[in-house]
């Protein structure tokens, strides 16, 4: 169309791109635009806020301190004496708590995410790779092995420090005990128990030959594949508690899914009533200061109960708002004086 | 004939550092004769004591250096050879080595520059970091591989540089010429010359070496040089062979050359200036920046390894866990090793990326300048040329635009345009003439002699030439056609002038083309034809022009033998030796007066008769006067101003120094603009105000300080507050009370030699200047303009721009911050060693205004954003320390770190830092104020860069603490809380990058969405079980992402955090729209031609009132008239100032010395 002259070998191409002559959208924006903008944004938050106010608050959360640290608490007495102590912590529901009930346990002042800790074990090992068995991965020194050199399967930090507290809850109902059922199904994550972690291959039917020729974590004091008595797959690497422990908690206050109350007559929630529940004490947390809490909850589409980001969602929404009521002022000062003249 | 001087580059010793440069010279003349032997010349130097070999006379015994010419063995002896660093000998070889690299030395030169830079020493020193077990935080490979990458892209671009400048060095190394051997003259290559040796040149041969004049075919052994590429202009110098070497050869003539020095060591070369690597405003800041940030990562760094000291000697004792992990070591070794930890983790807030990002950036930038098709001259097929492309931000913030005048302003073409004769104004004014409807050229096809070209536009003027009713219009072409020193010569049939004056070749030419041609010269006498009648005229004396006379005359005998002298000069000088009642006095003096609105340079012509008795008695004493001893000089004024008086007026000559097209608009927008343009010329003043005022760099009414006014300002220790003073005085006139800022200073080389040797008056001449609107600098050296652009460099903030088209201007090229070489007709040496190369003056103006502006913006907003995203997502892992007992535990995945700045979120602010336009280019142009925002470095100061690091504070803060709400006590763990973090980091820079983009290309959208995708595609890719089975330690967030992205929390968490996080910038951005409504409006809704528009009409209409210009452009100073005239042409008093425009005249250097014992040799020879 412009191709009067023959094209050079020196000529520029005339091309939009060449010529910065593309086509854009400028967004012309004014006080008219973004003064509705901030409210209608405002408004957006608010709404988000309260609908997660007011999901966070329908869920029902109990928790419940078993340090024992204080005298008047029921595991006073554990905290020291020998393993497996036991300890009744009693509670009582006033009305149904809706199911299905999640239990956990939580930890405070427990340093999960240090880094050092987070590095001290071996995914080759935790895979299956029996290679590892024999030769565990330098991070996990100081637990790579034993005393007598024999290398310790699951070996590092993180496997060592396994929490290895037990609960079983009972319903009183007329004075007797009716143990809730648990279910430890499922608790950990799909690609940890698909993936991440495989038990090696069994050596004669048995998974303990596999591990024939290493030594427990030394905190432990049954080896890995004898964790779970009851239940002969729950062994192992691909044991549930062992993989919920082993993805390391964000922050140093943290809770662990423990089981679920999924089943029976609780499938629809703990009905209001006294429940006990029963605690073997093992894990120390006393000297640096840790605490220790069981936590009962049931779940929304948005997990566990969580005030603080319906909170945010609420500030952020009405500084939203203020803002927009800030610029009107500015905007009205400023212009209206100009109408005037 | 020919001969020459000077050339040749290279750099020194060949090896680091220097560009590719070339100094050629065109030589005129022709050579006709082969010669024999010996050409044994004087030439000294300082450094050489030859054996004396052939004693020429006895005059020469006397002399204290001897000469051996064209013996190879002996200079062969003394070349100069290196061996690594080693050197042995005087002199260099005559190879072209602008190469930098051998295939030995490629490896360590390139690696040992690049480690110059201290960003690669960091990340070298990062990688070196991460290499050790007890501290790596971080997998190596997250900064050896872009390190790599960095060092290979840098490596292999400077390899193809090198081996481009090879190529070139080996086609000009191969160039053939002529050496003298026992055999006679056989060609040679260049390269192959060395000193001493004995040259055969042609006419029109390119001399890359100093060479010494022994002899040429030109009477006298004058010859002509062409130094276009040494400094631009392309009137002819001459040099003329030593006496005793013409005397000597000039039975037998021979047209040998001797070469004095060649390779490194010749005069332009070691007058060129050493070449600087040059960085950018932005880049210091930047890299000043980098520092600041690196010190404050340091420092935090230690904050954080004190943290972990406290921790470790507090906390972990107490935990049987965390003990255990210490092992032996003691606290403070843990938190020495986890200081390097931190510094390892928050290294990325300094990534590698932004230096790969800013070069491709400034490429791309540097494309779209070379690909602009409005700074393509379609003439000359060029576009124009990015040839550095590191300093584009720059061309954003110029603050000084010093350039040079000839062939950069003016076309070095002189037009003779108008003329007033006998009070008959004839021929057009230029502004009208490029009209379509004015009247076709002059039909001069009656003339035999005409070579066209003539751009005179009146047929009255050709009829009452040719008419013969009008003697004085004869009689002024005549005196035109006499009144010079211009050589005429027939080549190939066609009259060739060779003019030192641009001036007078002009005049001449026109003279020629209307009928009125001057044919030959020999010493005593000028032919000339005369509407096609021969005539001779006996030249009897020839009055020379100097700049204090300002005029030159011809004494000449008619045919008929009446005696007649024909003067032109500067109009005040003639008018003032005028009879008493000159008629036509009045029409002349308003002619001049038009001629001067029209910007043309003028030039009077007189004639008057003299008596047969005057004129013996005049040379009577003119013969004793000559041989007079003392105070010859002011007696020969004397006696020239008695025979220059009661003159007749005959007319007036306008010439037009033709501007390049558009330069008065360019240099009226780069004003407006707040570019102070400083005219740097060899010229002399007069040329230059000339110049100045035409090319609207002056207002007609500007006053122009100069000389001792200066000085006197200069002088007082505060000029800026006399100045002012004396505007309330009065004593500046009243004039400069109402208009501030209409001043302009004049300087002149010798004022600019004396300033260099008072400290002060630099700095004072610098502030002076501030307040007026241009600065002149007349009758510079090359060597002084670069000091005239260093002058302001020191005392100045500014950047400097300097532009120019010749070998003078290299130097001035290479000192300023930023160079432009204009790719004229003149020769390449400027383009060489320019960082751009524009084909006209005009181009600066879209350069600046446009490319360097949006350059500037562009990369402004690329460097600020840049360093905000990679500080925000690396300063989280301070947060994230306090929680997690200051055990540098990384708050991403390894592979988040690494593609989070490459990958995830580049995209999108290239495509700003590339397609980005606030306003287009037309309002730019339109509104060249905006241009100041650069200037002021309003967009990337340390303030800026602070207040982006603050920025990028709060939203790090932002990104760890809303998310750390939310999984407070939470059952989510670390890797859902890393990929919670990471997104919203994501999201959070994503979002302010969408904020910071006012230009939505279909690329800036593309851009947004395709990192985002990428962000997720290769976040769940990496995720993805199947890459940790096969490598489990790389790979160590197995379905972390998928399971995240499936949580509505981790969505409610990103929206929040992106949207507080850019919470101050939205407010901030609406604030500024409500407070300034107009703002971004004015540019787009008002009319820019309004009040352009009437600017123009008062700028039109003041020039009535315009003083009138007059004068004689020799650009060389004193003409050689007296060589013309004297018999032999060989005279101890040979012209002293033919160097003057050549690029070595005052350089210290050997060069210099050689031309000032060149005339003491011609002293003592006599």
């Amino acid at each position: 169309m412009m191709k009067k002259k023959e094209e050079t070998a020196n000529r520029p191409d005339n091309t939009a791109f060449t010529q910065q002559r593309l086509p854009a959208w400028q967004p012309m924006l004014s006080a008219g635009i973004v003064i509705p903008g901030f409210v209608l944004i405002g408004m957006a938050f608010i709404g988000i806020g309260v609908a997660l106010f007011i999901t966070s608050r329908n869920i029902q959360v109990l928790e419940r301190d078993y340090t024992g640290d204080e005298s008047n608490s029921p595991c006073n007495t554990c905290t020291h004496s020998s393993p497996d102590c036991n300890c009744v912590l009693n509670f009582t529901l006033s009305k149904l708590f809706e199911g299905p009930v999640f239990f956990y346990y939580g930890l405070s002042n427990y340093y999960q995410n240090y880094r050092r800790y987070g590095v001290s074990r071996d995914d080759s090992q935790l895979s299956g790779d029996v290679a590892y068995f024999k030769n565990p991965d330098s991070n996990c020194a100081p637990y790579r092995v034993d005393s007598k050199s024999v290398p310790i399967v699951p070996c590092g930090s993180i496997a060592n420090s396994m929490f290895n507290d037990t609960f079983r809850l009972y319903h009183i109902v007329n004075g007797k005990e009716m143990e809730v059922p648990f279910d430890g199904k499922g608790i950990a994550w799909w690609t940890d128990y698909n993936v991440k972690f495989r038990n090696p291959s069994l050596v004669n039917g048995t998974l303990k030959a596999a591990f024939d020729g290493t030594v427990k974590p030394i905190n432990w004091p049954k080896p890995a594949y004898e964790l779970d008595p009851t239940d002969s797959s729950n062994n192992g690497f691909l044991n549930q508690d062992f993989l919920v422990w082993m993805r390391a908690a964000a922050l140093p206050d943290f809770r662990k899914l423990y089981r679920r109350i999924t089943q029976g007559d609780y499938a629809a929630g703990l009905p209001a009533g006294n429940y006990s529940l029963k605690i073997t004490y093992n894990y120390p947390v006393l000297s640096f200061g840790g605490r220790k809490k069981i936590v009962l909850s049931n779940v929304s589409w948005m997990g566990g109960k969580n005030q603080f980001l319906g909170i945010a969602y609420l500030v952020i929404g009405s500084l939203c708002i203020v803002m927009s009521m800030v610029m009107l002022i500015v905007y009205a000062k400023f212009k209206f004086p100009d109408d005037g003249s | 004939m020919t001969q020459s001087e000077e050339a040749l580059s290279r750099n020194p010793g060949g090896t680091l550092g220097a560009n590719l440069m070339r100094r050629w010279m065109l030589l005129k003349g022709a050579v006709q004769r082969k010669g024999q032997t010996q050409g044994g010349t004087s030439f000294s130097s300082d450094f050489s004591t030859m054996a004396k070999q052939d004693p020429m006379d006895s005059q020469n015994m006397d002399l204290s250096w001897e000469v051996r010419a064209n013996d190879r063995q002996f200079h062969k002896r003394l070349q100069r050879r290196s061996v690594l660093c080693f050197r042995k000998g005087k002199y260099a070889d005559n190879v072209v080595r602008s190469y930098k690299y051998s295939p030995l030395t490629f490896l360590p030169l390139s690696l040992y520059e690049q480690f110059q830079r201290t960003a690669n020493v960091f990340f070298l020193l990062m990688v070196i970091l991460q290499c050790v077990p007890a501290i790596s935080t971080l997998q190596w490979y997250t900064s050896m591989i872009p390190l790599l990458m960095v060092l290979s892209v840098r490596g292999l671009k400077d390899l193809a540089d090198d081996l481009a400048r090879r190529r070139s060095d080996t086609q000009i190394n191969r160039r053939p010429c002529e050496v003298l051997n026992s055999q006679g003259f056989s060609s040679a290559q260049w390269q192959d010359i060395c000193v001493g040796d004995v040259l055969r040149l042609h006419a029109d041969q390119i001399v890359p070496a100093d060479l010494l004049l022994l002899c040429s075919s030109e009477p006298h052994s004058l010859c002509y040089v062409e130094t276009a590429d040494i400094d631009g202009e392309t009137n002819l110098k001459y040099r003329q062979a030593l006496a005793i070497t013409h005397q000597e050869l000039s039975t037998d003539p021979i047209e040998p050359a001797l070469l004095a020095f060649n390779g490194s060591d010749s005069k332009i070369l070691q007058n060129c200036g050493r070449l600087v690597v040059k960085r950018t405003q932005v880049e210091i800041v930047l890299n000043r920046g980098v520092i600041g940030i690196v010190v404050f990562l340091l420092l935090s760094a230690l904050l954080l390894a004190v943290g972990s000291g406290v921790f470790e000697s507090q906390v972990s004792p107490h935990s049987e866990v965390l003990s255990a992990l210490r092992g032996d070591h003691s606290p403070a070794y843990r938190a020495f090793l986890t200081f390097w930890g931190y510094v390892i983790l928050l290294s990325p807030a300094m990534p590698m990326s932004l230096y790969i990002t800013f070069e491709v950036i400034h490429v791309f930038l540097s494309l779209l300048i070379s690909w602009d098709l409005d700074l393509y001259e379609e003439e000359s097929e060029t576009p124009a040329q990015a040839r550095s492309t590191v300093l584009n931000e720059e061309l954003g913030q110029v603050g000084y635009l010093l350039s040079d005048k000839t062939g950069t302003l003016t076309q070095n073409r002189l037009l003779f345009r108008q003329c007033c004769i006998a009070g008959f104004l004839y021929g057009a004014m230029p502004d009208t003439v490029e009209k379509p409807e004015f009247p076709q050229p002059l039909d001069l096809s009656w003339n035999p002699y005409s070579c066209g070209g003539l751009q005179f536009y009146d047929q009255r003027l050709v009829d009452r030439l040719r008419g013969q009713q009008c003697p004085e219009t004869r009689e002024f072409f005549t005196a035109l056609a006499l009144c010079h020193t211009v050589m005429a010569e027939r080549r190939e049939g066609v009259l060739v002038y060779q003019a030192a004056s641009p001036d007078e070749g002009a005049l001449v030419g026109a003279a020629r083309d209307l009928g009125c041609v001057f044919l030959s010269r020999t010493r005593d006498s000028l032919t000339l034809s005369e509407q096609g009648n021969t005539r001779q005229y006996q030249l009897l004396a020839l009055l020379d022009f100097t700049s204090q006379r300002r005029r030159m005359s011809v004494l000449v005998r008619e045919p008929e033998g009446g005696l007649k002298l024909y003067c032109k000069g500067a109009d005040i000088v003639i008018l003032e030796r005028l009879q008493q009642n000159c008629i036509h006095r009045e029409s002349t003096e308003r002619a001049l007066e038009l001629f001067a609105q029209g910007c043309l340079r003028t030039l009077c012509v007189a004639v008057r008769s003299v008596k047969e008795e005057l004129w013996e008695e005049w040379s009577q004493v003119l013969s004793q006067v000559a041989t007079a001893t003392r105070y010859r000089e002011d007696m020969l004024e004397q006696l020239y101003n008695n025979m220059e008086s009661e003159l007749t007026l005959l007319g007036v000559t306008a010439i037009e120094d033709r501007l390049q097209v558009g330069v008065p608009e360019t240099i009226n927008t780069l004003r407006q603009a707040g570019v102070k343009v400083w005219v740097l010329t060899g010229d002399k003043k007069e040329t230059a105000v000339n110049i100045g005022y035409s090319c609207s760099l002056l207002d007609p009414d500007t006053t122009l300080l100069q000389a001792e006014e200066l000085r006197q300002l200069l002088q007082s220790p505060d000029p800026e507050i006399s100045l002012s003073k004396g505007n309330e005085s009065g004593y500046w006139g009243k004039d400069r009370k109402r208009e501030g800022n209409r001043m302009a200073l004049v300087i002149t080389g010798p004022e600019l030699v004396e300033m260099e040797e008072k400290p002060d008056w630099g700095k004072r001449f610098v502030a002076l200047s501030k307040h007026c609107q241009s600065v002149l600098c007349c009758r510079v050296t090359p060597g002084q303009k670069a000091a005239v652009v260093q002058l302001v460099r020191k005392h100045t903030s500014a950047i400097t721009m300097a532009i120019g088209d010749g070998a003078n201007d290299v130097n001035m090229i290479k000192t300023a911050h930023i160079g432009v070489g204009l790719s004229g007709m003149e020769g390449s040496q400027a383009v060489q060693n320019a960082d751009y190369s524009l084909a006209q003056f005009r181009f600066v103006g879209k350069l600046l205004l446009v490319h360097g502006r949006w350059a500037y913006r562009r990369i402004c907003i690329f460097l600020r954003y840049f360093l905000y995203k990679t500080s925000t997502f690396a300063l989280v892992h301070i947060w994230f320390g306090f929680y997690n007992g200051f055990s540098a535990q990384a708050m991403y995945e390894n592979w988040f770190i690494t593609l989070y700045t490459v990958m995830y979120t580049i995209l999108p602010i290239l495509s700003v830092a590339v397609f980005d336009q606030d306003i287009s280019a037309k309002a730019s142009m339109h509104w060249p104020e905006l241009y100041q925002v650069g200037q002021r470095q309003e967009l990337f100061n340390p303030w800026q860069l602070s207040a982006a690091i603050l920025y990028s504070t709060y939203t790090s803060l932002v990104l760890f603490f809303i998310p750390l709400g939310v999984f407070h006590y939470s059952a989510l763990d670390y890797q859902t809380f890393a990929v919670t973090v990471a997104t919203a980091a994501v999201f959070t820079v994503t979002a302010e990058v969408t904020l910071q983009t006012g230009f939505w290309t279909k690329y800036n959208a593309i851009a947004v969405f395709l990192s985002l995708a990428m962000y997720f595609v290769s976040t769940v890719i990496l995720h993805s079980p199947r890459l940790h089975a096969a490598a489990p330690t790389d790979y160590y967030f197995p379905g972390a992402s998928l399971n995240a992205f499936a949580n509505p929390l981790l969505w409610l968490i990103t929206l929040l955090t992106a949207f507080t996080a850019v919470l101050p910038s939205l407010t901030a951005r609406a604030l500024a729209l409500v407070l300034n409504p107009m703002d971004t409006h004015r540019v787009h809704s008002s009319d820019p031609a309004s009040s352009r528009g009437t600017l123009e009409m008062q700028a039109r209409f003041r020039r009535g009132d315009l003083h009138r210009r007059s004068s004689y452009a020799m650009s060389q100073g004193r003409g050689f008239g007296r060589l013309i005239t004297s018999g032999v042409g060989l005279r101890s008093t040979a012209p002293q100032q033919g160097g003057e425009q050549t690029a070595g005249k005052t350089s210290p250097e050997p060069g210099h010395k050689l031309e000032q014992e060149d005339t003491s040799a011609l002293r003592t020879s006599r």
